[in-house]
């Protein structure tokens, strides 16, 4: 640790008004019926999603997050862009984190101007990730899954170029070719807004963050295989010339707290199980679109994919995730104890749990606020008097 | 029990084409017929020995299905064409009887475009490639992979054999790289958008071999090809589906009986 703590709270932004036979529907991703949808319920969640959102700078939260998905109501965000404008002139002090739109969705050149736009007038609070996009996001979109990841490298590629080289420029890829890349405007930061990869643990995605010296976030893998990811990353960012940071290895937490454990889990386990249950619920095919992940990943991950998609236990949730329910002092215990392990002081608190009402978050967020946060930021601060000495 | 050897009956070569590892499947002596398979290589070509009575019966695996190699930078159906022309070199074959079944009509009929004076004679099996607005080809690559094998028959048991009885990872493996080479090739559109135009060029002896209960191309489509090659015959087996070579000895017969 190197002797300070971040804590983002990000925010998934799920439509939970979902029809009493919803669990006849073996995804509500890709194919779940838009019919569904209401807009005037929908409307009422934006407005409540983004106060949750607010709150948590208003409550020194360090960074707010939101990212993409598409055709779900896992999510009401496919555009993430327009949630992070909206929330510019609301958040006066906390990041602002779009984690991220996937740049095979977008035209690169276009993906590199909105997250100008926004880093420029955000005054330089941007952070995005750069995701491959789930096997979801290609059956939604026109994009090709068997060519995603050489098309990704290659956007990846345009938009660090569009950033950090003075304009006009050209670009004679395999994808796309910009005969005057010279986008407006730039962004604040130099070179450039701070860059994650987010994925699933692909080696070829954890690859990619060494050699670009990003910041790599694993989501939903194994906590054992977090922890390989991490010290894979910083093995090979060094073989790059990359020293990462413990900062740039966010650890996202499902966390809530309450006034004692038992408490905290009556309030909390219904959520992650629709979390689970309902919300992440797909199907193979929706998961794996042909030519998508290597035939040794498809091997690998159909073993997980059993941990994440079949049947509820909040005991194996536990103990295969990153699970923090529980009283104040056990969640600084949980975190701290993992920070040391996964090599982090970016914690990620997922605390608007699946179709947790506004209440426990609100009651959530507060708790965090009030007793988790200080406390570990006084420890760091300590620490780092101590490194000093 | 243990399924079936699908390629029980061929001699099997290992050549490298262009770099990519082509396996080519042979029966057979006489005059060379080309047979280039569909998407789905599972259940095998065990119809095709018929054939290998009167002709030396060739079946390449195309790249990235069967036993062949994988080559991502194959990534167009006429990428396949040329490593067909390649393949021929290899195997010392000028002219040829060609049959192509679906993915592999597709493919023969684009290889009879462009090398008309090659192809003696040309017979197209439940081709894809045509998009048929009023009847749409079902879209293969939107299809769950488990529902799949069903829609290809009338009897299921004719396939029954070939399919694995539980979960087999191994089984599941080898169509997810066939579905994704085919991704590869038809991801953003699961036809050819030009092919129309040149069907014309197809002025070889031409035989269409449907299916009639066809759930995965529409018999209905054999007349839109019909509209493009003027002088084809058509030949429709009634009780047989997509598969309809490994339904219908009959139909195996027809396409003997018409290539001779």
């Amino acid at each position: 640790m190197d002797g300070t703590v971040r804590f983002d709270f990000i925010h998934f932004m799920h439509y939970v008004h979902l029809p009493e036979n919803q669990k006849e529907f073996a995804s509500l991703w890709v194919d779940f019926p838009n019919k569904y949808f209401d807009p005037a319920k929908g409307r009422a969640l934006y407005q409540r999603y983004m106060s949750e959102l607010v709150l948590a700078d208003e409550l020194g939260f360090d960074a707010v997050v939101v990212n993409e998905h598409h055709n779900t109501a896992y999510s009401l965000m496919p555009a993430p862009n327009l949630i992070a404008a909206a929330l510019i002139p609301q958040i006066k002090q906390a990041k602002i984190c779009v984690w991220g739109t996937p740049p095979n969705l977008e035209y690169p050149n276009r993906l590199a101007e909105e997250y100008a736009m926004l880093d420029v007038m955000s005054g330089g609070r941007l952070e995005v990730a750069f995701p491959l996009g789930t096997g979801m996001e290609y059956w939604s979109n026109a994009i090709n899954p068997a060519t995603a990841r050489e098309r990704y490298r290659e956007s990846i590629d345009i938009i660090l170029q569009a950033w950090t080289q003075d304009g006009p420029t050209t670009y004679y890829g395999d994808f796309y070719t910009y005969r005057y890349l010279n986008p407006w405007p730039r962004p604040v930061q130099k070179p450039h807004p701070p860059c994650y990869i987010v994925g699933t643990g692909s080696p070829e995605t954890v690859e990619l963050a060494a050699k670009l010296g990003f910041g790599y976030a694993s989501v939903f893998v194994t906590k054992d295989r977090a922890a390989e990811l991490n010290e894979q990353l910083r093995r090979s960012g060094a073989k790059h010339g990359h020293h990462i940071r413990p900062d740039q290895l966010p650890l996202q937490v499902i966390t809530y707290v309450a006034e004692t454990k038992e408490k905290a889990e009556e309030e909390a386990v219904d959520h992650i199980r629709y979390f689970f249950e309902d919300a992440l619920r797909t199907t193979p095919t929706f998961l794996n679109p042909p030519g998508y992940i290597s035939l040794d990943q498809l091997k690998k991950r159909a073993a997980l994919a059993n941990k994440l998609h079949g049947a509820f236990s909040f005991q194996n949730i536990n103990e295969s995730f990153f699970v923090a329910v529980g009283t104040a002092d056990q969640v600084v215990e949980q975190l701290t104890q993992w920070g040391e392990t996964m090599g982090t002081n970016h914690f990620v608190i997922f605390g608007a749990i699946g179709d947790m009402p506004h209440w426990k978050v609100v009651k959530n967020l507060n708790l965090i606020a009030q007793d988790v946060i200080p406390r570990m930021r006084t420890a760091a601060a300590a620490n780092r008097r101590v490194a000093a000495e | 029990m243990a399924r079936p050897d699908p390629l029980a009956g061929f001699d099997r070569q290992v050549l490298a084409v262009n770099g990519v590892k082509t396996v080519v499947l042979t029966a057979g002596q006489g005059e060379p017929l080309v047979f280039l398979h569909g998407a789905g290589t599972w259940h095998g070509f065990a119809f095709a020995l018929a054939w290998a009575n009167k002709y030396r019966v060739v079946i390449p695996f195309h790249p990235g299905f069967g036993e062949s190699g994988d080559d991502p930078g194959l990534s167009d159906m006429h990428d396949y064409v040329l490593h067909y022309l390649d393949l021929f070199d290899v195997l010392g074959i000028d002219k040829f009887r060609l049959v192509g079944f679906s993915l592999g009509g597709l493919l023969a009929a684009k290889f009879a475009v462009e090398h008309g004076r090659r192809v003696e004679r040309l017979v197209l099996v439940g081709p894809a490639g045509l998009r048929g607005k009023e009847r749409p080809t079902s879209d293969v690559l939107r299809l769950p992979p488990d529902q799949i094998p069903s829609m290809l028959v009338t009897n299921f048991d004719v396939i029954k054999p070939y399919l694995p009885e539980g979960p087999d990872l191994d089984f599941v493996g080898d169509r997810y790289r066939e579905g994704g080479t085919l991704a590869r090739l038809l991801w953003e559109h699961p036809y050819d958008l030009k092919l129309h135009r040149h069907l014309h060029r197809l002025t070889m002896p031409t035989l269409l071999v449907w299916g009639e209960d066809d759930r995965l191309i529409p018999v209905q489509l054999a007349d839109v090809w019909r509209r493009f090659i003027p002088n084809a015959d058509i030949q429709i087996f009634e009780g047989a589906g997509h598969l309809v070579l490994d339904e219908k000895r009959e139909a195996v017969d027809a396409v003997q009986r018409f290539l001779s």
